[in-house]
C-alpha cells in the first residue's frame, strides 16, 4: 500500500528529470512535440509496419483488422502478408494501435521530425517523454487472444474440502473420530493416567461437555465415558512433557 | 436508517469491483446487427461461377462483400469517416477490387475472397474526375487514373505506377481543358476527355506502353457542358452526348478525326419528356473490348429507350414505358437488360431482355412487392448468370430511396433484405412494451372506481376466470410445442404477441436514422417489427424524439412526437406516432410557420396523459402541443415555474427565460410568451460553446449522501437544474489552448463552478448525472486523453433536505475534483441508469476500436486517497492512481465490436440491477449490464441441480440417521 502511495511521487521527479531529455530530443529535430498542428502543405509521411499472429494464418484474420493512428485520425489496413502502412500522415508523434476483435497487440508510439525521421517506442502514458526504443519498421506480434470473458465459478469437490471453514471442521471431526481407535483405551494404565488428566482438566464436573456427547454418539458401542476421556487424553500429554 | 441503507450500498458497490460477461452468456441478451450504409457502388463477383460475393462501396466509407444467399457480410472494412475516407471509385477485375479512396488521394487494391488488401499506394495531389481498367489483347493489367491536371497508369499487380502524364492545359483558346472522362477499349490506347464548357471537347490519345500522346482532337461542342452527366461511349469508340437544348444526340468517332454528327431526336421519333435532362447509359463488359452498340437512353422519369447504333445510324430496339428503372448485366458472352416497370401500385415486375435485339427473354418475370412503408427504387444491380441449358437467370438487387437493399430471386421471392438506414441512427428512445390484454384487464379491475359489493366481487371473479382461461391456454400450448420437433417451434415476435415480460426487460426500441426512416425493433431480438418512412425530410435534418404518453395509460394509446427540423432554415414539423404498431396518430399536430428554437417536454399531462410539449419559435412566442383548454389552464398556474434555456453558440450566449402567459383570461386563445431571467455571455473571441449537458429527467438518486469513514454523512448537491457547460479556446496552439467546464443553475443563471484544464483541447465528452460531472479531453501537453471528475457536495449538513429550490440555496457547494489518465481515445459515453438509482452506476465508453467499456464509477471518485487510512478504507476507496486501466474484461461486448460508435442509449428495466444498453453507429448493439451484479434475481448460472440435490441427500441422511439412532437406542434399551 505505501509503495503505491509513494510512487505518484517518484513519478513526478522522473518525469522532471525526463521533460529536460526529451526537450533535447524536440529541438533537434523540432518534430514530435509540434506534432498535431501541421501546415497544410506539409510533408505527409507513411508509418510502417507488420503485424503477426504466431500461429495463425495471415488470411483468418487480416479482414477483421484495422490499423488506427491516434484514435481513428489516420486509419490503415493490413495486407494479405500482415504488412501494413499508413499513408499521408503528417509529423508529430502518434500512438499507432493493431485493432482486432479476437488479438491483443501492444499500441506503439511513432515520433516522425518534419524532416521524415521515424523512431518507434513503447507507450507510456504515465512519463509520455520516455523512451524505449522499439523497432521500425513496426514488428507488432499479437501477445495472445483477448480474454473478454470471466470464468464461471465451477463447483467443485475439491473447491468444497480446501475452503478453510470446512477444515476447521472436518479435521477435529477426523480426530474425534480415530483418536479414540489409536489409543488403547482398555490398556488399564493408560485409561488411569487419562482419568487423572481429565479430573485436573475439568474443575466442574457438573457441566456437560460437549465433545462427550460427540463421541458418544460416534463411537457406537465403546462405553461413552472412556471414549469421552480419550479424546481429551492427547493435551496432558503435551502438559506432562 | 439512511445509514443502513448507505451501508447496504456500500456493500453493493464493493460486490460490484468486478463486472463482467461469461462465457455461456454470448448472444444470450444481447445482439448485434451490422450495417455499411448507403451503397454508392456495388459490383457482383463473376469470376468464379459459383461465387455468392457481392462488392459493395457505401456513402459511409464502408467497403463490404456481401453473402448474396444471406445477405450476411464476409468481411468489412470500415475507413476514416469525412472526405478523407470518400470512396470515389470502385472497379473490378477477377479477384481483385480497385477502389480510389479520398478524391483520387489512395489507390487500393483489395483481395476479394480474403478480404486483405493487396496494395495501396498514395497518388499525386490533384482533385479526382475518373477512373477505368485498361486491357490490352484481352488482358487487363493496368489501371488508369484521371486527376484535374494529370494522368495515370498503374499495374494492377502491384499498383507501382507505369507512367504520369500532364494533361496538355490549353488549347486553340486560352480557357482551360476541365478533363472529366477516361476511357479506354484495348487497343493500346488511352482516351483522356475534356471539355471547355459551352466551347469544344478535347479527346486526348494516350499510348498504353509510354505514356506519349497519340493524338490529340478537338471537337467544336459548344452546348456541352459536362461529360460525365450527359456522355457515353458507345460501340466502337463512338463518344455520344445527349443535349437537351436542341434535343438531339452528338456523335463523335474518338477513332477518327471529325466533326461531331448531329442526330435529332425527332428524326428518330422521340420526345422528351419536358423539364428532363435525358440521360444514356452504356456498358463495356470487358474492359479489354469495346463497349456494346446498345445503350439505353432515359427519356423521362419513366421512359427508357434501347437503342442500337448500327453502321451509324440509330435504330430502336424497344421502348419501355412505363419503366422505373433499366440496368445492363453480362453473363459470359451473353449481355441482357433489366427493365422495372410498374404493374400496379403495389408491385413493380422486372423483366429481361436481349440486348443485341430487345427481345423480351422468356420466363424471365420477376415480381417486386414495393414496400408501403419503405421508398421507391431507386438503383437496380443485376446479377446474370448461365443456366446448364446456356440460357440467362438472374437475381436483382433493388435499392430503394430510404438505403434499404433488396435482394430477390425468380419468381419474386425475397432472398434477403437490409435496412441500411440502420447504419446512421440519429436518436432513438425506448418504450415500455404493451400489457397483455388479461393483464389490462387486471389493471382495470383494480383501476376503476368500486360501484357496490356485488359487482366487485363479479369482477374479480371475471378475472380470475380470464387468468385461469389465459393460464390453461398457455400451458395447452406449451403442451403443443413439446410434442413437435424443436426445429418446428417458432418462437417469432410479432407485433400482435407484443407483450411486457415479468421484469419489463424486453422493450420497443424506436430508433429515428438520417434518411427519415423511422423503425421499432423488438430489444430482446432485435428483429424490425415497423418501419415508417417519412419521404420529406430535408437532408441535413435535426431530429428530436419525445415519448408523450407512455404504455402505462391503457386504453390511451402510447404516443412519440418527433420533431424534424432543417439546420439551415430552422423551420420544424412534427410527426406524431404510436411508437408501438409505427402508425402515424390522428392527432394533428399544429403547423409551425415559426423557426424553432427549442422544445421542451414538461413533466404536466393534459387529461388524456400526454405530457405537454413546448414549443419556443425565434419570436420567443411559445405554442403548447396538445393545446387543449385544460393544458392552457394548467400551464397558466404553472407559468411561474416553468424555466427554460437557449443557446446560441455564435454568440457565446446562454440565456433563461421563464414563461409568461399574457393576462388576457376572457379570450379563450391563451397567449403564452417568455420573459428573459438572466443571461451569461461568454466572449467568442476566447473560447466557443460546445456542448450543454444536463441531467437525464428520467434519473433517480437513492442515497442523498455518502457515509464517511467517521460514520458522519457528506450530504451530496443534488440540484436537478444544474447544467454543465463545456467550452473550448479557439486559440489551438498546443500551449495556449484550454478546455473550460462551467456549472449553471438553469433557472437562476447562478455559476455555481468553474474549472479550466489548460493545455487540453477537444473534442470533450460529458457525463453529467447524480451530483457529478465526468468529462474527458486531450492533453496537448501530455499527448494522452485525460478523464476528469467533478462531484459537488452540500457539506455534512443538508440545507433543506424535503426538497431542492434553485431559488433558496444560500451555500454555496463543495467542489472535489480529480483527473486520470485513459490510454484511449474516446467516440462517445453514457452512464448506465436504473430504475430507483439504488444500483452502482458504471461509465459505458465506447472506444474507436469497437469496444464498450463499462468503467465502474468509483474508479472516477474525487475522494480516491494518495494516502490510504483507516477511514478511507473503511469507506471502501480506491487509492489513487494516475492510470485508468482498460481491462478487456470490461467490455460489455466481448468480440462483437462496434464500429464508429456514436451514441449509447440506455434505459431501466424493471430489475433494479439490469440496465438495457443500446449502442449505435454503424452497428447496432444492445445488451443488459449489471453494474452490481445481479442481486435481486437469481443468477442464470444458478445450480438448481445442486442445491436440490443437497436438500434431497440432506433429507435421507436425516431419515436413515433417524433409524440408525432408533437402532442404537433399541440396543442400548436392551443391554
Amino acid at each position: 500500500m505505501s509503495n503505491t502511495d509513494r510512487a505518484p511521487l517518484l513519478w513526478l521527479l522522473a518525469q522532471a528529470a525526463l521533460v529536460s531529455a526529451a526537450w533535447c530530443f524536440t529541438d533537434m529535430e523540432t518534430g514530435p512535440g509540434a506534432g498535431v498542428s501541421t501546415q497544410p502543405n506539409g510533408d505527409r509521411f507513411k508509418i510502417e509496419g507488420r503485424a503477426i499472429v504466431p500461429g495463425i494464418k495471415t488470411q483468418d484474420w487480416v479482414s477483421a483488422a484495422r490499423v488506427l493512428v491516434e484514435g481513428e485520425e489516420y486509419v490503415g489496413f493490413l495486407r494479405t502478408d500482415g504488412s501494413f502502412a499508413v499513408n499521408d500522415v503528417p509529423s508529430g508523434s502518434y500512438v499507432v494501435e493493431i485493432i482486432t476483435p479476437n488479438y491483443r497487440f501492444e499500441p506503439v508510439r511513432v515520433d516522425i521530425t518534419s524532416k521524415g525521421k521515424m523512431r518507434a517506442r513503447l507507450v507510456n502514458y504515465i512519463k509520455p517523454s520516455e523512451v524505449i526504443r522499439q523497432p521500425y519498421p513496426l514488428q507488432i506480434r499479437a501477445s495472445g487472444p483477448q480474454s473478454y470473458f470471466m470464468k464461471r465459478e465451477t463447483w467443485g469437490w475439491t473447491d468444497f474440502l480446501m475452503n478453510p471453514m470446512v477444515m476447521m471442521m472436518v479435521l477435529p471431526l477426523l480426530i474425534i473420530v480415530l483418536l479414540p481407535k489409536v489409543v488403547n483405551t482398555n490398556d488399564p494404565e493408560m485409561r488411569k493416567e487419562i482419568e487423572q488428566s481429565m479430573n485436573m482438566l475439568s474443575p466442574n464436573p457438573e457441566l456437560p461437555d460437549v465433545s462427550e456427547l460427540v463421541t458418544k454418539f460416534f463411537s457406537g458401542s465403546k462405553g461413552s465415558s472412556k471414549a469421552g476421556g480419550s479424546s481429551k487424553g492427547t493435551r496432558p500429554a503435551a502438559k506432562r512433557r | 436508517m439512511a445509514k443502513l441503507i448507505l451501508l447496504c450500498l456500500n456493500y453493493i458497490i464493493l460486490r460490484s469491483a468486478v463486472e463482467a460477461v461469461f462465457e455461456d452468456q454470448v448472444g444470450k441478451f444481447d445482439w448485434r446487427q451490422q450495417y455499411v450504409g448507403k451503397v454508392r457502388f456495388s459490383s457482383f463477383d463473376t469470376h468464379a461461377q459459383s461465387s455468392k460475393k457481392v462488392l459493395l462501396a457505401t456513402e459511409s466509407n464502408v467497403f463490404a462483400a456481401l453473402n448474396t444467399r444471406t445477405g450476411d457480410l464476409f468481411w468489412r472494412h470500415v475507413d476514416k469517416t469525412g472526405p478523407e475516407g470518400n470512396i470515389d471509385a470502385l472497379l473490378q477485375h477477377g479477384q481483385d477490387a480497385v477502389l480510389v479512396v479520398g478524391n483520387g488521394r489512395l489507390l487500393r487494391s483489395w483481395e476479394i475472397n480474403v478480404g486483405g488488401l493487396n496494395w495501396e499506394i498514395l497518388l499525386d495531389s490533384g482533385s479526382f474526375q475518373s477512373a477505368c481498367l485498361v486491357g490490352q489483347q484481352d488482358n487487363v493489367k493496368h489501371v488508369a487514373v484521371l486527376k484535374k491536371t494529370a494522368i495515370s497508369l498503374h499495374y494492377l499487380s502491384n499498383g507501382h505506377q507505369k507512367w504520369i502524364e500532364n494533361l496538355p492545359e490549353r488549347q486553340v483558346t486560352i480557357e482551360t481543358v476541365d478533363y472529366q472522362a477516361v476511357y479506354s477499349d484495348g487497343n493500346g490506347e488511352v482516351y483522356a476527355m475534356g471539355v471547355v464548357p459551352h466551347s469544344h471537347i478535347t479527346v486526348v490519345v494516350y499510348s498504353v506502353e509510354d505514356g506519349e500522346i497519340i493524338k490529340q482532337v478537338s471537337v467544336e461542342a459548344p452546348w456541352l457542358s459536362n461529360i460525365q452527366t450527359s456522355c457515353a461511349v458507345i460501340g466502337p469508340g463512338m463518344l455520344t452526348c445527349m443535349d437537351p437544348a436542341t434535343v438531339s444526340l452528338y456523335m463523335l468517332d474518338l477513332h477518327l478525326e471529325s466533326e461531331m454528327t448531329q442526330i435529332p431526336l425527332q428524326a428518330l421519333g422521340l420526345e422528351v419528356t419536358p423539364g428532363f435532362h435525358p440521360v444514356l447509359v452504356s456498358t463495356q463488359p470487358n474492359p479489354a473490348g469495346q463497349p456494346l452498340s446498345e445503350f439505353f437512353l432515359q427519356l423521362g422519369p419513366e421512359q427508357y429507350l434501347l437503342l442500337q447504333l448500327n453502321n451509324g445510324q440509330i435504330v430502336t430496339l424497344r421502348d419501355f414505358k412505363p419503366a422505373m428503372l433499366a440496368s445492363f448485366a453480362t453473363a459470359g458472352e451473353k449481355t441482357v437488360a433489366a427493365v422495372m416497370s410498374p404493374k400496379n401500385k403495389t408491385a413493380c415486375s422486372i423483366n429481361l431482355f436481349n440486348a443485341e435485339t430487345g427481345r423480351r427473354l422468356l420466363d424471365t418475370t420477376l415480381i417486386y412487392t414495393l414496400d408501403p412503408n419503405g421508398g421507391k427504387p431507386e438503383k437496380l444491380y443485376v446479377q446474370a448468370f448461365l443456366k446448364k441449358d446456356d440460357s440467362v437467370g438472374y437475381r436483382v438487387m433493388v435499392q430503394t430511396e430510404d438505403h434499404a437493399l433488396a435482394f430477390l430471386q425468380q419468381p419474386g421471392r425475397v432472398v434477403w433484405t437490409r435496412e441500411e438506414a440502420l447504419s446512421d441512427v440519429v436518436t432513438m428512445e425506448m418504450v415500455d412494451l404493451p400489457l397483455t390484454g388479461t393483464q389490462a384487464e387486471l389493471e382495470g379491475e383494480f383501476g376503476k372506481k368500486a360501484d357496490g359489493l356485488m359487482s366487485m366481487v363479479m369482477k374479480r371473479l371475471s378475472s380470475q376466470l380470464i387468468l385461469l382461461q389465459a393460464w390453461i391456454a398457455h400451458l395447452w400450448k406449451l403442451f403443443y410445442d413439446a410434442r413437435k420437433p424443436r426445429s418446428q417451434v417458432k418462437n417469432e415476435v410479432t407485433i400482435e404477441n407484443l407483450s411486457r415480460d415479468e421484469f419489463n426487460l424486453q422493450k420497443m426500441m424506436v430508433m429515428v436514422t438520417a434518411s427519415g426512416k423511422l423503425f421499432g425493433i423488438d430489444s430482446k431480438t432485435g428483429s424490425i417489427l415497423w418501419k415508417h418512412y417519412l419521404d420529406n425530410v430535408p437532408s441535413n435534418a435535426a431530429f428530436k424524439l419525445m415519448v408523450q404518453r407512455t404504455t402505462a395509460h391503457f386504453p390511451h394509446p402510447p404516443q412519440c412526437t418527433l420533431l424534424i427540423k432543417d439546420k439551415d432554415t430552422g423551420l420544424a414539423t412534427l410527426h406524431v406516432f404510436n411508437p408501438i404498431f409505427g402508425k402515424k396518430s390522428h392527432i394533428t399536430p399544429p403547423a409551425l410557420p415559426q423557426p424553432i428554437l427549442q422544445s421542451l417536454l414538461l413533466p404536466l399531462m393534459d387529461q388524456d396523459y400526454a405530457k405537454v410539449l413546448l414549443l419556443v419559435d425565434d419570436q420567443y412566442k411559445v405554442s403548447a402541443f396538445p393545446s387543449t383548454k385544460n393544458v392552457l389552464q394548467q400551464l397558466q398556474e404553472m407559468a411561474s415555474s416553468i424555466f427554460f434555456y437557449l443557446v446560441d453558440s455564435s454568440q457565446g450566449r446562454l440565456s433563461g427565460y421563464r414563461l409568461r402567459t399574457a393576462s388576457e383570461p376572457r379570450s379563450a386563445q391563451l397567449d403564452l410568451s417568455t420573459e428573459l431571467i438572466w443571461e451569461v455571455v461568454i466572449p467568442t473571441e476566447v473560447q466557443k460553446i460546445v456542448s450543454i449537458k444536463g441531467k437525464r429527467p428520467n434519473e433517480h438518486v437513492h442515497s442523498q449522501g455518502r457515509v464517511m469513514g467517521d460514520r458522519s454523512v457528506l450530504y451530496k448537491y443534488l440540484n436537478p437544474n444544474l447544467l454543465a457547460v463545456v467550452t473550448e479556446s479557439t486559440d489551438l496552439h498546443q500551449e495556449r489552448s484550454f478546455v473550460g467546464i462551467l456549472l449553471i443553475d438553469g433557472v437562476t443563471g447562478r455559476i455555481i463552478h468553474e474549472a479550466v484544464q489548460r493545455k487540453a483541447r477537444g473534442p470533450v465528452h460529458v457525463v453529467h448525472s447524480e451530483n457529478w460531472v465526468v468529462y474527458e479531453y486531450w492533453s496537448t501537453k501530455s499527448r494522452r486523453n485525460e478523464f476528469s471528475v467533478i462531484e459537488l457536495y452540500e457539506g455534512m449538513e443538508l440545507y433543506n433536505s424535503t426538497v431542492f429550490s434553485s431559488l433558496d440555496r444560500p451555500h454555496a457547494p463543495q467542489v472535489l475534483q480529480q483527473s486520470y489518465i485513459f490510454p484511449s481515445s474516446i467516440s462517445t459515453m453514457e452512464a448506465t441508469l436504473t430504475e430507483k438509482g439504488i444500483t452502482s452506476r458504471h461509465l459505458l465508453i465506447g472506444l474507436p476500436s469497437g469496444g464498450i467499456l463499462s468503467l465502474p464509477k468509483m474508479f472516477l471518485d474525487p475522494r480516491r486517497p494518495e494516502i490510504v487510512t483507516e477511514q478511507s478504507r473503511e469507506e471502501n476507496l480506491i487509492p489513487y492512481a494516475p492510470e485508468l486501466i482498460i481491462r478487456t474484461e470490461w467490455f460489455i461486448n466481448y468480440n462483437q465490436t462496434v464500429s464508429r460508435v456514436r451514441g449509447i442509449y440506455t434505459a431501466p428495466s424493471g430489475l433494479e440491477s439490469t440496465c438495457l444498453v443500446v449502442a449505435y453507429g454503424l452497428d447496432i448493439y444492445q445488451t443488459r449490464v449489471y453494474p452490481s451484479k445481479q442481486f435481486d434475481v437469481l443468477k442464470d448460472d444458478y445450480d438448481y441441480m445442486l442445491i436440490s440435490s443437497v436438500l434431497f441427500a440432506l433429507f435421507f441422511a436425516t431419515m436413515i440417521s433417524k433409524r440408525l439412532a432408533e437402532v442404537k437406542l433399541l440396543n442400548r434399551a436392551w443391554r
